[in-house]
């Protein structure tokens, strides 16, 4: 047979039909991206409880009407320029990171004392969590002996199992001999009235992230040499579990307990 | 006389244009990737406010993920009048029927459950785990929020996120 030539195709057309896809996403494309403060919502309580009962010095409680006013209750009363609102929490936090558990013990029994209305913190060391893992894995084991147990309750037990391991992770991590821990119960609270301004909410949503943000990353300089922003970003790609231990770390050393009280009507 | 003499009128040579095809191309992968549908067009006007430190949502899986609450004043003017304080929600492409409607049906935790069930065979998470991304007016009131809380409380829909723009220099 006679050699042919293959006829070439034609590809002027290509760049008109790439013209119309291109403009098809350029139109629908929207560029921003959502970002958000993300909150968990406490557990519905079917049984109701006896209220717990807390010391002042471990609330920070903000108040926020629907003039558009700020306080802080019980400490700094009307908050003028909302951007301190950071300054106070993160003054919440550290008053007394630095004190031993001895001074602690002084600084809560003298009501002259300048840390006595703030959270104190606790130094756990490693002989402790040893020993509190040990208590949780026999009780976790009786318990999963035990006949027709409720599951739950074996789940609870392996949560507070779990719980010591990871302190005991972090612990190793943090490279000293102790790890500081702010008082269980330390949390701020916001309490805002049916009219209270959504830009209102979200800027002391804004300003209590702002302070987290400034302790954690200040703490994760120290230890790891690297910002939280960085960690916590290469975290959202690669869900590492390095990062992840970091991160949990992070978060033990300065808990973000928020509580949202709903306004009543 | 001079060196540079004046050609007679010469034709401007056509400009290649067989690049222009890979140009075009590669503006069209850039915003193809970079692309994210928008998930509803609200007929609520809302004005997000700003702060900093804001988690991003990008992650969440272009967005699927993340069952979006808009809560705005109603671009038809009249209906406005009709809400207390004339703000309306705009769940799933439907604009909040009437001002009772909200407290009275439960609306909100139907729309939370039937989106999550709808979902359920693609995200392997509880629905305690599913965020709920309210976008909210700047003037919106917060007691109106509260009371979706409430609401998802309710069917364990413990994740709720509170949209704002970020405007912290990374």
């Amino acid at each position: 047979m006679a050699k042919r030539d293959i006829p070439e195709i034609n590809a002027g057309s290509m760049a008109d039909i790439a013209f119309l896809l291109l403009i098809f996403f350029l139109v629908t494309t929207t560029m921003d991206r959502d970002q958000a403060y993300k909150r968990r919502i406490p557990k519905k309580i079917d049984v109701p409880q006896p209220p717990v009962e807390i010391q002042n010095r471990n609330i920070f409680s903000i108040l926020a009407n629907s003039a558009g006013e700020v306080y802080i209750e019980k400490r700094d009363g009307r908050i003028q320029n909302l951007d301190d609102l950071s300054d106070k929490v993160l003054e919440f936090y550290q008053k007394n990171e630095k004190l031993t558990p001895d001074e602690a013990l002084v600084a809560a029994a003298n009501p002259n004392h300048p840390g006595n209305n703030y959270p104190f913190y606790t130094w756990t060391d490693e002989e402790f969590i040893k020993g509190e893992i040990l208590k949780a894995e026999e009780d976790l084991e009786k318990t999963e002996n035990t006949e027709n147990v409720d599951p739950a309750i074996v789940d609870f037990k392996a949560q507070i199992l779990s719980k010591w391991m990871d302190k005991q992770k972090a612990l190793e991590m943090y490279g000293k001999d102790y790890l500081p821990e702010i008082d269980y119960q330390a949390h701020c609270r916001i309490t805002v009235q049916q009219a209270t301004t959504y830009e209102l909410f979200t800027k002391i949503h804004s300003e209590l992230n702002e302070a987290i943000f400034q302790l954690r990353d200040e703490a994760s300089k120290e230890i790891f040499n690297e910002s939280y922003g960085v960690i916590s970003r290469r975290f959202d790609n690669d869900q590492s579990r390095e990062d992840a231990d970091k991160l949990s770390l992070l978060k033990l050393l300065y808990p973000d307990n928020f509580i949202e009280v709903k306004p009543k009507r | 006389m001079s060196k540079f003499k004046k050609e007679g009128k010469k034709s401007a040579p056509g400009v290649n244009t067989s690049s222009l095809p890979d140009i075009v191309f590669m503006l069209l992968f850039f915003f193809m990737v970079a692309t994210t549908t928008k998930e509803a067009d609200p007929t609520v006007e809302v004005k997000i406010p700003s702060g900093v430190r804001a988690t991003d949502m990008t992650p969440y899986k272009q967005r699927s993920e993340i069952d979006f609450a808009y809560l705005g004043v109603p671009r038809n003017k009249a209906r406005a009048a009709e809400f207390d304080m004339g703000y309306a929600l705009f769940l799933d492409n439907v604009e909040q029927p009437a001002p009772g409607e909200l407290y009275n049906t439960n609306s909100i935790r139907k729309w939370k459950q039937d989106k999550y069930d709808e979902k359920r065979a693609r995200v392997k998470k509880p629905i305690s785990e599913v965020i709920t991304c309210v976008k909210a007016d700047k003037g919106a009131p917060t007691g109106i929020i509260f009371d979706m809380r409430t609401e998802l409380q309710e069917i364990e829909a413990l994740t709720i996120a509170y949209a704002v723009r970020d405007n912290s220099n990374i």
